[in-house]
């Protein structure tokens, strides 16, 4: 990945030039609160129903029967039960470490894509998460691979991959459900004062009840945990949502070579391949950049996103897949070159059934779907076309499914004795139950689409700034009149009603830092300053003082105490408690003791981001004073508010006001300046 | 913007928060004190039997030895469960009119055995085996506790695997001189800890590596 791709430059068609704060907001919260192109999400929803039908249909059926409806026998203990499990997870960390990637990169255009490639890889993992627990024989016990409090004494065997897969896993889907609310929650916060905003509108257009407007904005106020958009949320928020993408990075790093170590472990010809780590990383990331280019293309022309998602967004993901295709095909390259040169007879055997044997159509597969199509991307009409990065993508993804059909199976038909050796060919349940969990993803897909916003406000609402001239000089006009009407009937701030505060409204980012740096000299012991925008405000943070607060230290300390205590568990389980001779090993068996405390030391720190996040900022909070402040809604729009709390009787109100109504007009007088009640 | 909840809700919802972190780190634990409860286990209950026959009265007060009845405990898987005749070679003596033995004289003139209802049970895969333990110095009272003295019988102990891993990690704890196995009220001597490692010698036992392998139960 060389630094042109992520650094495009100038930002030169990445957002409309034309592009505003309001406008940004207004065209993504458009899909979730008027549900556009509602006929053609019901059909599709409903074929994503059928499919999930499908698998409640196989599971029934599998959980009646057992495994062996799949065709996998003792020979073959592994086909597509565990390569549809590797392809699922491979997409989800694909689509994760991009996404991640980027922001700690800090590529200003990722907006358009990042959403995406979380949600990709969120609901990826959901469906990868399930096949490990659908595979056991016996579903119902899949807790017995985790250490609970159990009646037999025992620990689960901390030396197996087995246990290191089921450990990963749960910290890999704590990790991406953290990555993903903590990029969705100011977005949601947009969506919950849209929603008002909405409500209110119709209100007055039709004088009729607001009320299921109004839940509407509830369910959005909710899940977006009283989020009020302050310069000291936004700067943790910026703070959280890196260090967990830095988390996600090695978590992901851990999982896929895990992965091919996992099948390193055994004595099977094929798997030993020293690239193989490498080549599971990087045929992972590029099936997660195809499946995440092909949703942000289907996001983009169902919902006439072009102006937020552009060509030169596609153009950069059909880089990326071109790029990654030819990192894909060097591992494949290499593979066969050292095998051929100087790999034992076993290996060239298994490389010769992958060309020529039973599972020959999925060698095939791979070369016709992983490594060709990517190739066409040198040309650049290529990547300016819509459908051709789509279908690129999807074959992409079909070959990386492939890919791992043909490690496993052809490996695992032919043992080396031949007395075990069994023929092993794909059923239609195998089948079904890889359809059936499609059919899942496209469920839980389509349900995000339809509720969620599918582009990161946040990340246009900055990139905008960055580049267009037009957002960074909003509309300089008063708070509009309609909208400091009460929601509660109850109308007017009374004047005898507690005060709370003193808000001023602004038009821009510079003109709060000057105002907070008017205002600064003020005793913090009787006024609380406080600053609300959509975006972040780093000059804000500047000025308000608080730029030294940090919550790495709690993702450092979460890490190395929860990594810490899993490993001491490891061993007094395996050296102490529960001494068990397997294979020879030694009691202490560090190494692979390191595995499943990584994954845990990612999860547990990524909780203690996450939880810092919340408690520091004090929230979630629902109903807070400054939702009072008039026009308060734009706050999550074009506006930013400053707000200074009264604190106690010394407070003195009036001297606020003139302080702030004396600033130079292009240097910080608010549009608006008003008293707020308690 | 006037505010979108009330200010109870903030409580509402952090308490539901709370609440589902709660239930999270709360069922397992639960659950796990379900799964060892007496409910579960069964440990302490007596179950209604055909007839109300008293282990205290028989073994405890006028005592009768365990091998009495359970003949085969020293030569087999199995302890054995006594046939009417048994019952019949004191009763068909004393007691004859009585009421609380009429199933027990019935079922000998039917020649059909009394229903007994089953207290100790083992999963059909855990292969067990009395006649090792009690010839090799484990007495009767360490899993199935002190028989004696109880007037209905009851279970004493949950023949979780635990149970047995207790002691197949570390038999000498619980080995006894061959004279006492047969003690319902045998509690470890002070010198248990000298005693023990000698018993386990001397009984050739092969404790903790070979007595854990999964496949001495799990065969």
């Amino acid at each position: 990945m060389s630094g042109a791709i992520l650094q495009p430059p100038s930002g030169a068609g990445l957002i409309a030039q034309d592009a505003t704060l309001h406008g940004i907001g207004r065209a993504v919260a458009e899909v979730p609160l008027t549900h556009p192109s509602n006929r053609r999400w019901w059909i599709a929803f409903a074929g994503a129903l059928a499919l999930l039908g499908l698998f409640g249909g196989v599971l029934a059926y599998l959980l009646f029967t057992g495994v062996g409806i799949w065709g996998n026998n003792n020979a073959v203990v592994w086909a597509l039960d565990i390569a549809s499990y590797d392809w699922w997870i491979g997409v989800a960390s694909g689509s994760l470490l991009v996404s991640a990637v980027l922001l700690l990169l800090g590529a200003e255009w990722r907006g358009a894509v990042n959403r995406v490639a979380e949600t990709v890889a969120l609901l990826c993992t959901c469906a990868a998460g399930l096949y490990p627990i659908i595979h056991l024989g016996r579903p119902w016990f899949f807790f017995w691979n985790l250490p609970y409090p159990n009646t037999y004494a025992l620990w689960p065997q901390f030396r197996s991959p087995l246990l290191w897969d089921a450990i990963d896993i749960v910290s890999y889907l704590v990790v991406c459900v953290s990555l993903w609310y903590i990029g969705l929650l100011p977005d949601l916060a947009s969506l919950r004062d849209r929603a008002v905003e909405d409500a209110l509108a119709q209100e007055k257009a039709h004088g009729r009840s607001r009320k299921r407007a109004l839940l509407k904005a509830r369910a959005y106020g909710i899940v977006a945990s009283g989020w009020r958009g302050s310069a000291a949320h936004w700067q943790l928020w910026v703070q959280a949502y890196r260090t967990i993408a830095l988390l996600g990075v090695l978590l992901v790093v851990s999982l896929q070579t895990g992965a091919s170590v996992m099948l390193a472990g055994s004595v099977m010809p094929g798997w030993h391949d020293t690239i193989l780590p490498v080549t599971f990383l990087v045929n992972a990331v590029f099936s997660g950049v195809g499946v995440t280019a092909a949703v942000v293309v289907l996001v983009r022309s169902v919902y006439r996103l072009d102006g937020l998602i552009s060509d030169r967004h596609l153009e950069i993901l059909a880089r990326l897949m071109l790029c990654l295709g030819c990192a894909s095909l060097y591992c494949y390259a290499t593979e066969f070159f050292s095998t051929f040169l100087h790999g034992d007879a076993r290996e060239r055997g298994v490389l010769v059934r992958r060309m020529t044997g039973e599972h020959a159509w999925a060698f095939w597969t791979v070369v016709a779907c992983l490594l060709i199509p990517a190739q066409a991307f040198w040309s650049a009409r290529m990547r300016r076309s819509t459908l051709a990065v789509a279908a690129i993508g999807l074959l992409v993804a079909v070959g990386a499914y492939a890919d791992h059909v043909m490690v496993l199976v052809v490996t695992l038909a032919q043992d080396f004795l031949p007395s075990s050796r069994l023929a092993y060919s794909e059923t239609i349940w195998g089948v079904a139950t890889f359809a059936g969990s499609v059919g899942l993803f496209l469920t839980l897909l389509l349900l995000f689409l339809r509720y969620l916003p599918a582009v990161s406000i946040t990340e246009s609402r900055r990139l905008a700034l960055a580049v267009t001239p037009t957002a960074a000089a909003a509309e300089r006009k008063p708070v509009r009149e309609s909208e400091m009407r009460p929601l509660a009937e109850e109308r007017d701030e009374a004047q005898d009603a507690p005060l709370w505060g003193v808000s001023a409204a602004f038009a821009s980012e510079a003109d709060l830092a000057a105002a907070v740096s008017a205002l600064s000299g003020l005793d913090a012991s009787h006024v609380h300053l406080s600053a609300h925008g959509p975006v972040p405000m780093p000059r804000v943070v500047r000025t308000l003082g608080i730029a030294g607060r940090s919550i790495r230290a709690y993702a450092i300390l979460g890490a190395l105490a929860g990594g810490a205590a899993f490993y001491g568990m490891c061993v007094y389980a395996t050296a102490y408690d529960y001494v068990f001779l397997i294979g020879g090993r030694p009691r202490f068996s560090w190494p692979s003791f390191v595995v499943p405390s990584l994954s845990f030391a990612m999860m547990s720190g990524t909780i203690a981001v996450h939880l810092a996040l919340l408690i520091l900022n004090r929230l979630p909070r629902l109903n807070h004073p400054a939702f009072n402040i008039p026009g308060f809604l734009r706050a999550t729009d074009d506006r930013y508010f400053l707000s200074a709390e009264a604190r106690g009787e010394r407070f003195d109100a009036d001297r606020i006001v003139r302080k702030l109504a004396a600033l130079p007009a292009e240097a910080g007088r608010p549009l608006d300046i008003r008293r707020v009640p308690r | 913007m006037a505010q979108l909840f009330s200010p109870g809700a903030d409580a509402i919802y952090r308490l539901a928060l709370l609440t589902g972190v709660a239930c999270l780190a709360g069922i397992p634990i639960v659950a796990a004190g379900i799964v060892r409860s007496d409910y579960v286990t069964g440990v302490g209950i007596a179950p209604a039997q055909p007839v109300p026959f008293s282990h205290k009265h028989h073994s405890g007060e006028l005592g009768v030895d365990c091998r009495y009845c359970h003949t085969t405990v020293e030569t087999q898987a199995t302890a054995g469960i006594p046939p009417t005749h048994t019952c019949m070679t004191c009763h068909s003596q004393i007691w004859t009119g009585s009421d609380m033995l009429k199933p027990v004289r019935d079922s000998f003139a039917r020649d059909e055995p009394l229903q007994w209802v089953r207290l100790n049970k083992l999963p059909s895969y855990v292969y067990y085996n009395h006649s090792v333990h009690v010839t090799k110095g484990i007495g009767c009272s360490t899993c199935h506790g002190d028989v004696t003295s109880m007037q209905m019988t009851y279970r004493a102990n949950a023949f979780e695997m635990q149970f047995c891993l207790d002691c197949h990690r570390d038999p000498a704890k619980y080995v006894r001189p061959q004279d006492q196995v047969w003690n319902m009220t045998w509690k470890p001597p002070a010198n248990q800890a000298t005693l023990g490692p000698e018993l386990v010698a001397k009984n050739h036992i092969q404790g903790g590596e070979r007595l854990t392998e999964c496949a001495i139960c799990h065969r």
